[in-house]
């Protein structure tokens, strides 16, 4: 293999895509981030909240979005397409092309002038159409890169040859007609596919009157009304007369779990969609009614069950099992919803308005893609991937995330993501790299003793500010603020001339702070820092005042009084400013061994792959096998698990980098990120083993739920689905004659109070094991009784699949549980007496059965709490381990260098199990890979003569980044794990504890210069 | 009891379970205690323990310097109600070893708020004090008047849950078991009827009259930081003068500073030259505390401070989404 | 005189509120300009102390928010 390229091409920046180049990228590796539309965030910055939290989904997303932006290993090339890829893996060459963009990216400012005189309105794509933007235009306000593009379609200049009034606006002179078509050839030695997926059209279903019908929209559509920043500024109302509604349906399985149009898959997200869409609408309308008409509702992902009884219980969200026919409208836009009953009973309501859960289908590009890059599809036109390869394409050096290979929510876009990074990284092999190669160019100035010199400037952002805001006068105020020694308006402070007239005044002047009044500091602060930097100032002498996004633009028709709020907010600057003090961001050794607790798929995986990327690995298993609750597993539908376990074994204990101890109990783990240090038990009881390492993975795995219910444990004709495994493996049935009627309980244990949590996997393994038994006992019936089947994803195939042999479905609720009795128990020949009431046809059934088999929950390990104690982590109700953030986090602890992989984090299958594992490798490897990581400037500290150890900051700190110093007594901040959030500091009585560059003492002083602002004469 | 109690304290002593023990002894002015210091047997037999036991002494194990030297021994202490639940709170965080305090626990029938005292003979000049059952009988130049108990008692006793130490070593004397208060937050229920104008001004005019002499914080068991807010520099975070807003800043915050921690000993309000009504913010914010997270200050050694805890389920109605 | 307008300080965690307040400038949205923003790392970073001194300078109204 011809390795010439370290670099890695991911195509597609949405969440997967984003997730994938900042885990490359952290472990050193030069990422091209290539994506298709004019921003980075891909389905994300559409969604308003995000399920089972109701996080807002731009909140959460947009610091992931600036980090890829800023990081050095990440070039994002937007507006630009895959035009063909040659070589071979380890050494491919892309050929991208970046759309003509129309506008100087460099001078560009982002102030929306053009799009406002743009006299064509072109419905906006980003926003579902639901409203209009310019020819010219930012894809969507928080878009990233920020800049403008103009859409060379529907611009009248570049079709018509006339207007250019954007041109004539632009007061940075940004726009370029003679701008071309980019073409780039970038050599990378693999490729990550994030290209993630569309949403159904539903205009082909005209039963719906999906267009015909105003009052119809889709999910996303809804989405997009919910959002505070979307076309109707989050105020629900209905398209057609702009009346708020009163009532709304949502429509279940529209384009999924459909034969008829090649879609016998599940979309996996649509329910809690809509589940979270019913909610949130409640929330803006008063007394609105939320009707969900559904098949099964699958919310079978962690904490999606107690968000689904939720929804019930407190919103008072309704749900009809039943399938609607047709939808039709009478003369006031009202809809009249015809549904259908399983039992075949029909029903009609009216409502306001019907949100149609619009399934996921693969993109129209992936055919061509899939031509250009030599990998195969799937059935359904996804992506194909291997259950136990589930990162990989059919094609070496090809690997895949996100929803291109089956529908998939977030967290799992996430976690296949950070697990493709790892494949990656795998496939191209890199050393470790060392940070302190990095250049020191200019010396730094000392300036400690000195008195505060500051130089303040003020932008005028073009009019941006200065059309508003008075600049000058701005200046001059700042002029005579105590220890200000120069001050000076500037056009555009972040132009190339401007930066380099600061720099040239901080050595005429002597300064030693700066105060920029402009935009943003989120978005500028690094740019000035870097700037001030090559001056010889620390960077962290610099403070900003935001005069243009919170004021300029917010208040454009009081001028006179943005500027006594500019003269204000410059006033608090330089009061902060007074009292800044130049920071270090000091290095932590990270030791390159690991940690994983737990020899089952999960653990071995994680292992394997650390090992394979060069890492050595202590494996903790506490049984004397590895495997885990694998070696149970003896079916699956494409593969044959035993296969697996085998050949992951194999690998593990082969690879001399994987040191495994079985029988081993861990005694005490101490330490943090990179520096840990564990001793365990092995064999020997009496001998310790001691080892460091630098980051810990738990998968410990979790337990069969052991049920009282159903009268187990009576009868040997009672067993649990992983009984049936062996039973289906041995063909040893109980009794002396072959079962004639097999029936399944779903749900035991699952889904109920106490135990509020799906066990995803249970209905699979039904469906799978019922497939087995038919086709050794082809003549058996079986009997499945439910609550809801969730075969999600291409599972529902297998489904309808077994539907079709003849398998019978039987739907029960918890109020009314199937009744099992015992007939002849004494005989050899006892059967098992199940009566359920049978929906279908209305009344009880009385099933005599030769079997039972119980689909048992998956509980969590008690054990687990042992490790809660030594690693500080924590666990949800369910006692499954919590991970630092349900969406965008699904690996990592909030504590650094601690990550969670397999059942240990919740239910899920072998493939998921795989992914996950595969993404807390990734995870740990962004540490890993470096031999140092540089710990926050910001972070916090001690004065120990006024620490009296009291502890509370101990408990505060959410990431375990202090404790008190056995010797002394007194609080001891960890610089590696301190995140700066400064919750410690409000929380110390004492004035102990404070946080760099938000110290008390710089708050004070904001505090102190309030009295002088907000003064408005009459 | 009091003989029990000089020796159990002589046996302690003897037996060199610890090193010292702190009690109270008769102090100068008529119906008023010391601290007493106990370091040989023959300290102990000035031992008192009546109802003009007003300190709470335990504000000394935080300020003994020795606490954390190697041979350290062993402290004993004689605590009321309100001064074991000030141990059980060092305890928690982390100010003494609990197994470094020797605890001897007594049963508190309140003790007198020499200010209400004064009042009930208006002011006139006390020779003697003497406690007669329920009421006290206080006698001067020219008067013997008897006076009930409910008169007389602090108002943290009137309403105090708590009387029995619940955290000892050895309890001597007969426990009165946890008492029935009618509503010990009546006071602070009548305060939350008044209109938000009606409470400032009282605010004002109660915090108003602080002189800044910080009795109330250096008797407070609960105020034991090396250094205080009010006293540090760089930063400075409040004004040192008595005007009125620093003032309110300065109990406001020590109210938010004692939140979850106070044990309404009542030092404070004794303590204080201004008669400021300090009880009722420390009591509003003792009732917060215990509505929001059913928690009530130095009663359980084993549970993490409260306001250092978060849970889930806590009311969040301050918060909007 | 003009009606009484209540001063307004804001103290805003920079990754979401701070955020949010930057969007509603981007998006042109229009609000009184009487109020005034101070970013901080986490609205956990807010000291009891920093309420008191905000209502001593004089403001009427403080908004926490993250």
């Amino acid at each position: 293999m011809g390795l010439k390229s370290r670099a890695v091409m991911v195509a597609g920046a949405g969440i997967a895509g984003i997730q994938a180049a900042l885990d490359l990228a952290e472990m050193g590796i030069k990422v091209h981030l290539v994506e298709e539309s004019p921003s980075i965030g891909g389905r994300m910055p559409q969604l308003d909240k995000t399920f089972p939290t109701n996080d807002c989904s731009m909140c959460i997303l947009s610091p992931k979005m600036s980090e890829s932006v800023r990081h050095p290993n990440i070039k994002i090339y937007t507006t630009t397409t895959i035009d063909s890829v040659s070589g071979i893996p380890g050494d491919f060459t892309a050929k991208i092309v970046e759309r003509a963009k129309y506008i100087d990216q460099e001078k560009c400012v982002s102030c929306g002038l053009c799009e406002e005189k743009c006299p064509v309105k072109v419905d906006d794509i980003f926003d579902m159409k639901l409203r209009k933007r310019g020819a010219v235009s930012r894809y969507f306000l928080q878009s990233i890169p920020s800049e403008y593009t103009i859409d060379p379609h529907n611009c009248l200049y570049l079709n018509k040859g006339v207007c250019r009034l954007c041109e004539k606006v632009c007061p940075a002179g940004a726009i370029n007609f003679d701008d071309k078509d980019k073409i780039f050839e970038i050599n990378v030695g693999a490729i990550i596919l994030s290209g993630g997926i569309d949403s159904y059209d539903p205009i082909h279903l005209g039963n719906f009157g999906y267009r015909r019908y105003k009052n119809v929209v889709t999910s996303l559509e809804f989405e997009r009304m919910l959002s505070a920043s979307g076309p109707l500024g989050g105020h629900v109302v209905r398209p057609g007369d702009h009346k708020e509604p009163k009532s709304l349906a949502f429509i279940q399985c529209v384009g999924s779990r459909d034969e008829n149009i090649n879609h016998n898959y599940c979309s996996s997200a649509c329910c809690m969609f809509a589940i979270k869409e019913a909610m949130i609408a409640k929330e803006h309308i008063k007394d609105l009614e939320s009707t969900v008409f559904y098949m099964d509702i699958r919310a079978f992902g962690k904490d999606f069950d107690k968000y689904y009884e939720k929804s019930k219980d407190k919103y008072g969200v309704e749900y009809i099992k039943s399938k609607v026919s047709d939808i039709s409208e009478d003369d006031d836009g009202n809809l009249i919803l015809k549904y259908v009953y399983e039992n075949g009973d029909i029903s009609h309501k009216q409502f306001d308005m019907a949100v149609l859960a619009v399934g996921l289908q693969p993109r129209k590009s992936i055919v061509n893609l899939s031509k250009s890059l030599n990998f195969k599809l799937n059935e359904f036109g996804f992506c194909r991937s291997d259950t136990n390869l589930p990162l990989a394409t059919t094609r070496e050096g090809i690997f895949v995330c996100g929803a291109m290979n089956g529908p998939k929510d977030i967290p799992e876009s996430v976690t296949a993501a950070s697990g493709a990074a790892a494949e990656t990284l795998k496939f191209l092999r890199l050393e470790r790299q060392d940070i302190s190669a990095e250049k020191d160019a200019v010396q730094e100035k000392d300036v400690a003793g000195d008195r505060p010199r500051i130089g303040a400037f003020v932008c005028h952002c073009g009019i941006n500010i200065a059309g508003v805001v008075d600049v000058k006068d701005v200046a001059e105020h700042a002029r005579h603020l105590p220890n200000v020694e120069y001050a000076e308006d500037l056009i555009y402070a972040c132009s190339q001339d401007c930066m380099n007239t600061i720099k040239e005044r901080i050595k005429e002047y002597d300064l030693n702070r700066i105060v920029v009044a402009a935009c943003t500091p989120r978005t500028h602060e690094p740019l000035f820092r870097e700037t001030i930097t090559e001056a010889g100032l620390n960077p962290y002498l610099f403070e900003m005042a935001n005069i243009r996004d919170q004021c300029s633009w917010a208040h454009m028709n009081e001028p006179w009084l943005a500027t006594v709020k500019s003269k204000d907010l410059m006033s608090m600057g330089v009061a902060k400013a007074r009292e800044l003090k130049p920071l270090k961001r000091l290095p932590i050794e990270i030791n390159p061994k690991a940690m994983v607790i737990g020899g089952g798929l999960a653990g071995m995986t994680t292992a394997i792959s650390l090992a394979e990327a060069g890492h050595e690995v202590y494996l903790i298993e506490k049984e004397n096998e590895l495997g885990g609750n694998l070696r149970n597993i003896f079916f699956d539908f494409d593969s044959d698990p035993q296969v697996l376990l085998a050949d992951t074994i194999s690998k593990a204990e082969s690879n001399e980098l994987i040191h495994i101890y079985k029988n081993a109990i861990i005694k005490k783990i101490d330490g943090f990120v990179g520096n840990f240090s564990t001793t365990v038990t092995g064999n020997n009881k009496n001998e310790e083993i001691s080892f460091d390492h630098g980051v810990v993975i738990i998968a410990t795995g979790a337990d069969e739920h052991v049920t009282e219910e159903y009268l187990y444990g009576r009868s040997d004709r009672i067993v649990s689905q992983v009984e049936l495994e062996d039973i289906l493996k041995t063909r040893k049935f109980p009794g002396t004659r072959k079962p004639k009627n097999v029936v399944m309980i779903q749900c035991v244990g699952s889904r109920e109070e106490g135990k509020m949590y799906c066990s995803r996997v249970c209905c699979t393994k039904a469906v799978k094991n019922a497939g087995v038994l038919k086709n050794i006992l082809p003549n058996v019936n079986i009997y499945i009784i439910y609550r809801d089947i969730r075969t999600y994803g291409f599972r529902e195939k297998h489904y309808s699949e077994l539907r079709d042999k003849g398998a019978m479905f039987i739907h029960y609720t918890p109020e009314n549980k199937p009744i099992v009795e015992l007939v002849n128990e004494k005989d050899t020949d006892s059967q098992v007496k199940v009566t359920v009431f049978d929906p279908i046809v209305n009344k009880n059934i009385e099933i005599q059965a030769d079997m039972l088999v119980l689909a048992t929950a998956i509980d969590a390990k008690k054990e687990n709490i042992d490790l809660v104690k030594m690693l500080k982590v924590s666990l949800n109700t369910d006692g499954m381990f919590l991970e630092a953030h349900v969406k965008l986090r699904p690996v990592d602890f909030a504590t650094d260098g601690i990550f969670v992989a397999g059942l240990a984090h919740c239910p899920k299958d072998c493939d998921e199990s795989i992914t996950q594992a595969k993404a807390a490798a990734s995870r740990a490897l962004t540490f890993l890979n470096k031999k140092a990581i540089l710990a926050e400037g910001t972070i916090c500290e001690v004065n120990d003569s006024r620490c009296t150890g009291c502890g509370y900051c101990v408990h505060i700190c959410a990431y375990n980044a202090i404790e008190l110093d056995p010797e002394k007594g007194t609080a001891r901040v960890n610089d590696a794990l301190c995140k700066g959030c400064g919750a410690c500091v409000a929380s110390c009585r004492c004035g102990a504890l404070d946080l760099r560059g938000f110290t008390n003492g710089q708050m004070f002083g904001v505090f102190d210069s309030l009295e002088m602002t907000n003064v408005i004469d009459e | 009891m009091l003989q029990e109690l000089k020796d159990t304290v002589k046996k302690l002593i003897s037996e060199k379970k610890v090193d010292i023990v702190i009690g109270w002894k008769r102090g100068t002015l008529p119906g008023s205690a010391s601290p007493l210091f106990i370091q040989t047997q023959e300290d102990a037999d000035e031992l008192i323990f009546d109802s003009t036991c007003r300190n709470n002494l335990t504000a000394y194990l935080t300020k003994d310097k020795r606490k954390m030297s190697k041979d350290y021994k062993k402290t004993g202490i004689i605590v009321k109600g309100c001064d074991a639940r000030s141990v059980v709170l060092y305890a928690v965080e982390n100010q003494v070893k609990r197994e470094n305090i020797f605890l001897i626990g007594v049963p508190c029938e309140g003790v007198y708020e020499k200010k209400k005292i004064r009042a009930a003979v208006d002011g006139k000049e006390i020779l003697g004090i003497k406690k007669s059952g329920n009421a006290v009988t206080i006698t001067g130049r020219d008067f013997e008047i008897a006076v009930p108990d409910k008169d007389v008692l602090s108002d943290s006793c009137i309403y105090c849950r708590y009387p029995d130490a619940l955290e000892y070593d050895v309890f001597i004397g007969e426990p009165r078991k946890e008492v029935d208060v009618k509503d010990e937050f009546a006071a602070v229920k009548e305060f939350e009827k008044k209109t938000s104008e009606e409470r400032w001004e009282y605010i004002k005019s109660e915090y108003s009259k602080c002189i800044r002499c910080y009795a109330c914080r250096n008797v407070c068991p609960s105020c034991y930081c090396n250094e205080c807010f009010v006293d540090q520099n760089n930063p400075q975070w409040i004004g040192k003068t008595p005007e009125m807003t620093d003032s309110i800043i300065f109990h406001l915050i020590r109210n938010l500073h004692t939140a979850g921690r106070c044990v309404d000993c009542g030092s404070c309000v004794s303590a204080c030259p201004a008669e400021i009504d300090l009880r009722i913010m420390s009591k509003k914010v003792e009732k917060e505390i215990k509505e929001r997270f059913d928690y009530t200050a130095g009663l359980d050694i084993n549970e993490k401070p409260v306001m250092a805890t978060f849970c889930e389920h806590e009311k969040q109605d301050f918060i909007m989404s | 005189m003009k009606e009484w307008e209540p001063k307004i300080l804001a103290l805003l965690c920079n990754w979401c509120s701070y955020a949010g307040a930057d969007l509603a400038g981007v998006s042109r949205m229009q609000y009184p300009a009487n109020v005034r923003v101070i970013r901080i790392p986490c609205s956990g970073r807010v000291d009891p102390l920093f309420i008191m001194k905000t209502l001593q300078s004089g403001y009427d109204g403080l908004f926490v928010s993250g």
